[in-house]
């Protein structure tokens, strides 16, 4: 009996060790994946990856490495990581629309140390430049979107609106006759200006109008008189009559679905929203897209919005622990953009990709994405490589608010001009 | 016999250790670093640097948003916490009375206030939409209006419903804390003032008021540190807009912290409504124990 204990005890001693072994080569990576859609989660964590999911695969092909992944909430998510960030508990690898904050403060660690240089080739060229401060990248895109103009035919044929709004004065006219045919029981614009997206409203006008947040040479320019005329010109919308009546606190999800039970006859969206509606079972709803309004004499200018991935330092590391958390980091990226698994990653939520290689797979399977890839060519995105891009989309979203309810625009974006460049 | 008498002196603090750990660990503890981070540099990022004296404290007092968000807030605390302490006053009279049914009533009126704040304030957000309320479909199929009413149509008028949805959920705190309270008066001196001639109004004064008073200071004591830290409310159906105009101070302060990242002023805002708040229920507790010792 004794002998057996003993042997038992040998065992159990040399299994420890083994496991203490495999501990030490085992490298686990904190990633954080922001929540896009009800899929996302099971995507990565559940069965949503033909049964089996992103971790278990990544784990199964990388013996090593292991990740601690968490799906966030986009609501949640800019909380999450600065509470980590505070209590040194930084993820590894962040999924997030900004990382200006995270790279001005020595945060981040630079691309092209973990990425390998064929994936990084992969990446379209003007997405990467969207992610570099300095001349150095800090994160790479890891989907896109892009917004277009949705109008409903059937509401604009009965109203009599025979062509689709292209210019600010023709919007006019449209709004103005479905008010005359339906007497308020269809709104004929969609404006959000919520805290949710109320930056995106500031470009769809500013960016058609020769404006935007930062002038020629990227310096921050949102009081010029471009802006001030664009914005006077959306809040007139609402002044009008023209627009759903609670633009500060309805969102562009409120928009979508008033959209979908043919309540509103237009609305500016990204190209999930034929996903959105079908998801939600709004039917018969007889739609097509066509590029945002432009002022008179203006250029067009579409909006592109992309999310990032960006990998944080740790100093706690020595040298060779360092670099074998770099090369995990990067066999991560390795994966998740392999056509094979990013291809389904990007179709699942409707997005757009953000690398060549998977290009071909996705007009394959949706021959609609290639007129959307056009667009996305000839999108503007947001300035996030400015460090305080926070202030200035809050502050954009403030001076909307303030002028729904009564404020003078110019004198509103010129306080908030000065507040940013102080 | 010494040993006996030394265990007795500390047997009552070994019980309260517990709770004392507790409150150590999960509020005594967050304070203090709440404190610590409200003097310190915090980056947009959320790094904290080194000590910067005021500089939060002038940078939130400074907030363009400041003084509307405290108006707003003291609006909301003496709204909610002033009406709901009348309206759950009278709920727990009418519930202190015998009649058919009594116990059903009782549990229905903790259902708002067993509920999830957020799925409430949630469920009044669906009720007073414009386009597809609750409220508008009911009104509309019993005739009384005809066409949609828009039920938020000014930032006022939103506020004015987060107040009455605060208040909603409230009185059943303040209810079966005063019910408690009425329970335990004895009938007899009901009895004796309807033999000296007291009708309702005398009885309510001189009788219930001054012996409900300890459960109304309760009462009201948590409900003022409740409502002025509550969140969902305000968060669910404006999210403080437009413009910082419905934010009370800890809507405000979390917008600044999570949506503007500016941590450093957004802690400070939180000492200060710490320190309000411990002032104004200090002052309601001081004045009420006060009233009760002049009894």
């Amino acid at each position: 009996m004794r002998k057996i204990v003993a042997m038992l005890l040998v065992v159990m001693m040399a299994l420890s060790c083994a496991a203490f072994v495999s501990a030490e080569d085992t490298i686990t990576l904190d990633v954080i994946i922001c929540q896009y859609g009800p899929k996302t989660e099971d995507w990565f964590l559940g069965t949503g990856m033909d049964g089996t999911n992103f971790v278990a695969k990544f784990e199964a092909e990388n013996p090593g490495i292991k990740l601690n992944l968490d799906v966030v909430s986009w609501n949640d998510v800019y909380t999450e990581v600065s509470t980590r960030i505070s209590n040194n508990k930084a993820p590894d690898i962040l999924n997030i629309d900004v990382f200006a904050n995270y790279a001005a403060e020595g945060l981040l660690l630079p691309v092209k140390e973990y990425c390998s240089e064929e994936l990084f080739n992969d990446f379209f060229p003007s997405f990467i430049a969207q992610s570099v401060i300095d001349d150095t990248v800090w994160a790479v895109p890891d989907l896109a979107s892009a917004r277009a103009l949705y109008y409903n035919i059937d509401l604009l044929k009965e109203a009599g609106v025979e062509k689709v709004p292209a210019t600010w004065a023709e919007l006019e006219d449209a709004c103005q006759a479905i008010i005359d045919f339906y007497g308020g029981e269809v709104y004929p614009w969609g404006i959000d200006m919520t805290t949710d997206e109320g930056q995106a409203a500031f470009s769809y006008y500013v960016w058609n109008n020769d404006g935007g947040f930062v002038d020629a040479d990227g310096n921050i320019a949102v009081n010029s008189e471009k802006n001030v005329e664009a914005i006077e010109f959306a809040i007139g919308l609402y002044n009008k009559g023209y627009t759903n009546p609670n633009p500060a606190t309805q969102t562009r999800y409120d928009l979508q679905d008033m959209f979908g039970a043919g309540k509103l006859a237009m609305v500016i969206a990204p190209n999930q929203l034929p996903d959105y509606l079908a998801q939600k079972g709004y039917e018969g709803i007889n739609f097509a897209t066509a590029a945002l309004p432009v002022n008179e004499g203006a250029n067009p200018g579409a909006t592109g919005v992309m999310d990032r991935v960006m990998a944080f330092k740790d100093d706690s590391l020595s040298a060779e622990e360092d670099a074998a958390r770099k090369e995990a980091i990067g066999k991560f990226l390795t994966f998740f953009y392999a056509p094979e698994n990013y291809v389904g990653w990007v179709s699942m939520e409707g997005f757009l990709p953000a690398v060549n290689s998977s290009v071909a797979a996705l007009v394959e399977a949706n021959p609609s994405f290639e007129a959307w890839l056009k667009v996305l060519d000839s999108c503007q995105f947001y300035p996030t490589s400015l460090d305080n891009w926070d202030a200035i989309k809050m502050g954009v979203i403030n001076v909307e608010q303030n002028a729904l309810t009564g404020g003078d625009v110019k004198t509103l974006l010129d306080e908030l001009q000065a507040t940013l460049v102080k | 016999m010494n040993t006996i008498l030394v265990r007795k002196k500390w047997i009552p603090y070994l019980w309260l250790l517990p709770s004392i750990v507790l409150m150590s660990v999960f509020v005594v503890f967050p304070i203090l670093i709440v404190f610590r981070l409200a003097f310190s540099e915090i980056s947009r990022a959320g790094v904290v640097g080194g000590f910067t004296g005021l500089d939060n404290f002038v940078a939130a007092v400074q907030d363009k948003a400041f003084g509307t968000v405290m108006g707003n807030t003291a609006i909301w605390v003496v709204s909610v916490v002033g009406l709901s302490t009348v309206l759950g006053f009278i709920v727990a009279m009418a519930l202190n009375t015998e009649f058919f049914g009594r116990k059903i009533v009782r549990s229905i009126v903790i259902f708002p206030w067993a509920t999830s704040l957020v799925i409430q304030a949630s469920v009044w957000n669906y009720i007073i939409k414009y386009e597809y309320g609750n409220l508008n479909n009911v009104l509309l199929n019993l005739g009384i209006i005809k066409t949609a009413v828009n039920w938020r149509l000014t930032y006022q008028i939103e506020f004015a419903w987060e107040c009455g949805i605060g208040i909603f959920v409230t009185i059943p705190f303040v209810t079966f804390c005063v019910l408690s309270g009425l329970q335990s008066i004895d009938a007899a001196y009901y009895e004796a003032a309807t033999v000296d001639g007291a009708g309702f109004w005398k009885k309510l004064r001189h009788i219930t008021l001054p012996l409900v008073r300890p459960s109304l200071t309760v009462s009201t004591v948590l409900n003022i540190i409740y409502v002025f830290n509550s969140f969902p409310i305000v968060y669910t159906i404006t999210k403080g807009a437009p413009a910082n105009k419905t934010d009370t101070m800890v809507t405000l302060l979390y917008m600044r912290a999570f949506y503007d990242q500016q941590k450093g002023p957004a802690t400070a805002m939180s000492v200060i409504g710490f320190v309000i708040l411990c002032i104004a229920a200090g002052a309601y507790m001081m004045l009420s124990m006060r009233k009760e010792e002049d009894l």
